[in-house]
């Protein structure tokens, strides 16, 4: 019986060949442009460390200024980076479960190998904990420990590309690199990791390119290497590197990790306590309020998501309501010009099970064949998404739950489009051919 | 008033040629009820169409009022057809989403009347089918005969000196028949010409001249009008030649 | 013409009604809070700099190793860079307009003023600056080659002359001469002496939100007379002869890189693709919400033209009939489109509430303005003549009905 619906379906839309195209092409449109800015926002907004993402959270102090708050948009929010002094201070209390602070270093690389010429690169100081922190898959060797740390050990892993250029992609370990006049020796080479998002500094562009390479934060830090990244300050500070260093600028990041809720309770009653030992030497001016974001609620604080795409989005979805209401009224248009046929359908002994069987059969059809064509106009717009923006290439690309989702989108869609017409179609009396007028 | 002189009428579609009328002569008088007969596919519709300014003509002459029609552009036909001519149709052919009363008043709005006129006329035409009450419901509210009734205030609303009607009793039983007939003759008697295309021998019998039409044709034509025929006078049949 | 019957017929019809102007309503209110989006984006991308961003480009030196001299860098990269042919003029820079990045800080006018609100971005700049940017000086003068220092990064002392953007001294001082007026940036150190006026100078960040109302905070930018590397890195603005700006950068890149061969040449990049980098994004909403637009209208238009053929089909006998009673063709013709201006004005109607509905809702979720009602007037007009030109086919399709359908049809 089924087949024979189809049939009957094809027959029926090749009969109004424009009527069936425009209905094809509204759904297709509509599922386009809807699943196109659906997948930007998906991507964007996707958990980048799903398996861990509730035990990384970010520190954020009020060490700002009294007479004005950090944030003139949010005044609730606290600073987006930590001062030295502060990210020392934690670092040594080591309350986390681990740690990290950091910050985004632009050094100059000189290979041993003359051919290559010196290039810039941007790599980022951190400690030792930041590679099991966030999981950063090895391809040769490891990270640095918390004893390296401390001893300022001239170390460096290697982001693979930079492995590939320097050595060819060889296991580089031992192996001796120059760094701005610095030589340090490689200690881990990464595997390829680029997450979609660089959810671990967010101060300094969400869709950045991932470092180059790694070095001990206090290596950086002993060799006066200035922040590559945003640098705020409200109050004036004493000269010189050392002067920096005790003032009241923020410029680092600083993540810890927490095994759970009572874990963050501690670490989170930590803080306050810490803030409330520095009111005392005169420092955080502001009433206490520290935070500690998970990585998501990070994301969206940073509105990781931007304000265009969610407004694209939804325009995009009224878009798509404009596609189906317009399919509804054309799919109505051609059911009810049928009003003859059927009522003679049911003159002749068809129920209405079977009737609408037959007619959401037919705008199932036409569904299927608009997801398909709005997959493939799906797979266009974010083609021309990654045009438009540069820095999307790595959101606005299609995953298969986005293509199950288009498909099932369409054929969601055009059954809900198909159902009212289908209805009324089934509503007619069985003598509407005989009893015209 | 209509004067047809060896007028033709030639269809054509693809390959054929269909003459729905030949050599078509007719002179219809001011106040005349002319009943039109023949069998299925003889030429009836296509004269009425052809009268009433809906179809053109191949061939020959057609007056109205002394004026030939050849000459005129679709607008001066269409404004003729509604000062002029009433048109009641088979199938009624009221418009279902209008009511009565706007049913009624299309054929005013192209005229052009006032509000006020309109109103009162569409009142009138109501008052006189019997419908008046039932001014604010739809066609498919209404019976076949009511329906038709309808369509009749609505060709005499805008009280034309032709009213054409083509089988206007053919969807209707033989008693509304008969009552939309004795609507008809009144309308006549006071002073309408009307022409109607029938089936039924009976009502036939009731006009004062009948016209048969063959094969597109007028074979047979009462050239004097008959005496009236009686109310109760179903089986006086007149035939002169 | 006749709107009373029209829309009595069409309330026979609600659904096909509602349809229609449920379609019509969101087109509009998309459309035209699209459009509104649209010129805001437009207004914000056309904004002048205020420097000459056609012949300039900038670029940048790494240097490294310990024998690395940045003030000697700076004077042998000018004086290179001044000397080659083609070069109208160079200087010592920090930022550029809509770079991104820069340098800002809060002014206040008293030693003690609590809260500083006038946010100013700092351009660092010697004697040449004012030329290579290509910026007109509207009052006082611009500094001399003698007034010119050296600025390490981490210093936090300040010259005692600067030259200020006319906005921020109509900030500063509305209606007075800014010449000579003095400001502070530490109000523990001496205060700055406004020496210059420039007419114009964006911030490199021209996209900030502006909580504080004053429409022009973008251009609040100062200009101070120091060479400020930072750690080995100067950076400099090259202002080529008109129309030789590509052939330099490739030139000066070479040139800088030969010179000195312990640092790294890089981000050579001119003002129009700087320009280009800051709004892309702009620009990107923009072609989306273009591309919208045009989609949406010729849904819109496509689903109109559907529904009225078949009306028109379906109302054959009708308008027969309606010949047949005495309609001309351009009775008929103006039927349609008379019921379809009824339908769109309807769907117009209910698309003004959605329209603002929309706004109302970019305005609290993203601090939009609100909708001007030249954007709902505009969209009705387009919507009007939209659905008349959609019309029009269809229309005449019914105007050419024989009145003959009357008797002839089933
Ligand atoms: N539009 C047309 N195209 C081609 N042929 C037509 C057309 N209309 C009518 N005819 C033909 O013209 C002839 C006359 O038709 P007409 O409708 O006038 O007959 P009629 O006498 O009214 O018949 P009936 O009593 O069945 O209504 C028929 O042969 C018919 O097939
Ligand atoms: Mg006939």
């Amino acid at each position: 019986m089924f087949s024979y619906y189809l049939q009957l379906g094809f027959h029926s839309l090749k009969r109004n060949p424009v009527l069936t195209l425009l209905m094809v092409l509204g759904i297709a449109i509509g599922i386009g442009a809807s699943m196109t800015s659906l997948t930007v926002f998906h991507v964007m907004g996707s958990d980048p460390i799903p398996w861990k993402s509730d035990k990384l959270h970010y520190v954020q102090m009020d060490s700002w200024d009294p007479n004005r708050a950090y944030d003139d948009d949010d005044q609730s929010m606290p600073p987006d980076q930590v001062t030295y002094r502060d990210a020392v201070a934690l670092i040594e209390a080591g309350k986390a479960d681990r740690q990290a602070v950091m910050y985004k270093v632009a050094w100059p690389v000189q290979p041993e190998n003359r051919d290559i010429k010196p290039f810039q690169s941007l790599g980022r100081a951190t400690s030792g904990d930041f590679f099991a922190l966030f999981d950063t898959p090895f391809e040769y060797g490891n990270g640095w420990d918390r004893a390296q740390d401390k001893e300022h050990a001239r170390v460096v892993v290697l982001a693979r590309e930079t492995n590939e250029k320097l050595f060819g992609g060889q296991n580089s370990v031992g192996k001796r690199v120059r760094l701005n006049d610095v030589e340090y020796s490689v200690v881990g080479v990464l595997k390829e990791w680029k997450p979609k998002i660089k959810y671990y500094d967010l101060t300094n562009g969400s869709f950045s390119d991932p470092e180059e390479f790694f070095v001990p934060f206090n290596t950086a830090i002993e060799l006066k290497t200035p922040a590559a990244g945003n640098n705020n300050c409200w109050k004036n500070s004493a000269e010189g590197w050392e002067g920096y260093l005790e003032s009241e600028c923020i410029w680092l990041q600083m993540w810890v990790e927490l095994e759970n809720a009572t874990r963050t309770a501690e670490y989170h009653s930590f803080l306050d306590n810490y803030v409330a030992e520095q009111k005392k030497l005169g420092r955080f001016p502001r009433p206490v309020n520290n935070r500690l974001p998970d990585v998501n609620q990070w994301m969206k604080d940073n509105r990781v998501v931007s304000r265009d795409v969610e407004i694209q989005l939804g325009l995009s979805f009224a878009f798509l309501v404009v596609c189906l209401v317009n399919t509804i009224g054309l799919l109505l248009a051609k059911f009810m010009r049928k009003t003859g046929e059927i009522g003679l359908r049911r003159a002749l002994g068809a129920s209405k099970p079977q009737l609408f069987m037959q007619h959401i059969v037919e705008s199932g059809v036409i569904g299927i064949s608009g997801g398909l064509i709005g997959l493939l106009l799906t797979w266009l717009g974010l083609m021309a998404v990654r045009g438009l923006y540069d820095y999307f290439d790595s959101v606005a690309r299609l995953d298969w739950p986005m293509v199950l989702a288009t498909i099932g989108l369409s054929i969601v869609a055009s059954i809900l489009a198909g159902l009212y017409p289908t209805w009324r179609a089934c509503q007619i009396a069985p003598a509407a051919q005989l009893k015209t007028q | 008033m209509l004067k047809m002189n060896h007028l033709s009428k030639v269809y054509r579609t693809h390959m054929i040629e269909t003459h729905a009328l030949r050599d078509f002569s007719i002179h219809v008088r001011e106040g005349e009820f002319v009943a039109v007969t023949g069998p299925s596919g003889s030429g009836k519709t296509t004269f009425l169409n052809i009268a009433g300014l809906l179809e053109e003509f191949s061939g020959g002459e057609f007056f109205i009022d002394g004026v030939s029609v050849s000459g005129l552009g679709d607008d001066a036909r269409s404004r003729l057809r509604n000062e002029k001519i009433g048109f009641i149709f088979q199938g009624f052919n009221l418009i279902p989403d209008l009511n009565l009363f706007d049913n009624v008043d299309v054929p005013l709005r192209y005229r052009g009347f006032s509000a006020a006129d309109r109103k009162r006329r569409i009142e009138e035409n109501l008052a006189r089918v019997g419908l008046a009450s039932r001014m604010k419901h739809f066609p498919s509210e209404l019976s076949g005969g009511q329906q038709q009734r309808v369509a009749i205030a609505r060709a005499l609303a805008g009280s034309p000196r032709l009213l054409l009607a083509d089988e206007p009793t053919g969807n209707l039983d033989s008693l509304m028949a008969r009552g939309v007939m004795e609507l008809l003759e009144e309308i006549n008697r006071q002073g309408t010409t009307i022409i109607m295309v029938t089936h039924d021998p009976e009502l036939a019998a009731r006009a004062q001249r009948n016209v048969h039409v063959i094969d597109g044709q007028v074979t047979d034509f009462d050239e004097e009008p008959r005496l009236r025929v009686p109310e109760n006078g179903r089986d006086t049949v007149a035939t002169t030649a | 013409m006749e709107f009373r019957p029209i829309l009595s017929a069409l309330m026979r019809s609600k659904v096909a009604l509602v349809l229609i102007g449920l379609q019509i309503a969101l087109t509009l209110a998309i459309v035209s809070n699209a459009l509104f989006i649209i010129n805001q984006r437009i207004e914000n991308m056309g904004r002048a700099s205020g420097m000459n961003e056609a012949d300039t480009f900038m670029i940048s030196s790494l240097g490294f190793g310990a024998g690395y001299d940045v003030k000697n860098a700076y004077a042998e990269d000018l004086a290179t860079l001044r000397g080659m042919p083609g070069v109208a003029n160079a200087a010592p820079i920090l930022t550029v307009p809509m770079s991104q990045s820069g340098w800002s800080e809060g002014i206040s006018l008293t030693t003690t003023q609590q809260n500083s609100d006038v946010g100013v971005a700092m351009y660092f700049i010697d004697e040449q600056g004012l030329d290579t940017y290509g910026l007109k000086l509207v009052g006082g003068r611009n500094f001399t080659a003698d007034e010119i220092t050296h600025r390490d990064v981490r210093s936090t002392s300040w010259p005692n002359i600067v030259m200020i953007t006319k906005a921020l001294g109509e900030r500063l001082w509305p209606g007075q001469n800014a010449v000579g007026k003095q400001f502070y940036l530490d109000q523990e150190k001496p205060p700055l002496t406004v020496i210059g006026v420039v007419d114009r100078l964006i911030m490199p960040w021209p996209n900030i939100s502006n909580r504080s109302g004053d429409k022009n905070a973008y251009e609040f930018s100062m200009m101070v007379p120091q060479m400020v590397p930072f750690g080995l890195q100067t950076r400099y603005l090259v202002r080529a002869e008109p129309g030789r700006v590509t052939e330099l950068v490739k030139a000066v890149e070479a040139k800088l890189a030969q010179t000195n061969t312990s640092r790294i040449v890089r981000e050579a990049r001119t003002l129009t693709e700087i320009r280009a980098e800051c709004y892309r994004s702009d620009r990107a909403m923009l072609i989306i919400l273009i591309a919208v637009i045009v989609a949406l209208l010729s849904i819109t238009a496509l689903g109109i033209v559907g529904m009225a053929s078949f009306w028109v089909t379906q109302r054959t006998k009708q308008i027969g009939t309606r010949r047949a009673l005495g309609a001309t063709r351009g009775n008929i013709l103006r039927y349609f489109l008379t019921e379809n201006f009824v339908i769109t004005t309807i769907g117009l109607a209910l698309g003004a509430v959605l329209t603002y509905g929309v706004n109302l809702w970019l305005m609290q979720a993203y601090s939009a303005q609100r909708l001007p009602v030249l954007y709902l007037v505009g969209g009705m007009i387009a919507l009007w003549l939209l659905g008349q030109l959609a019309v029009f086919g269809p229309a005449t399709r019914a105007s050419r009905v024989p009145p003959a359908v009357a008797t002839r049809s089933v």
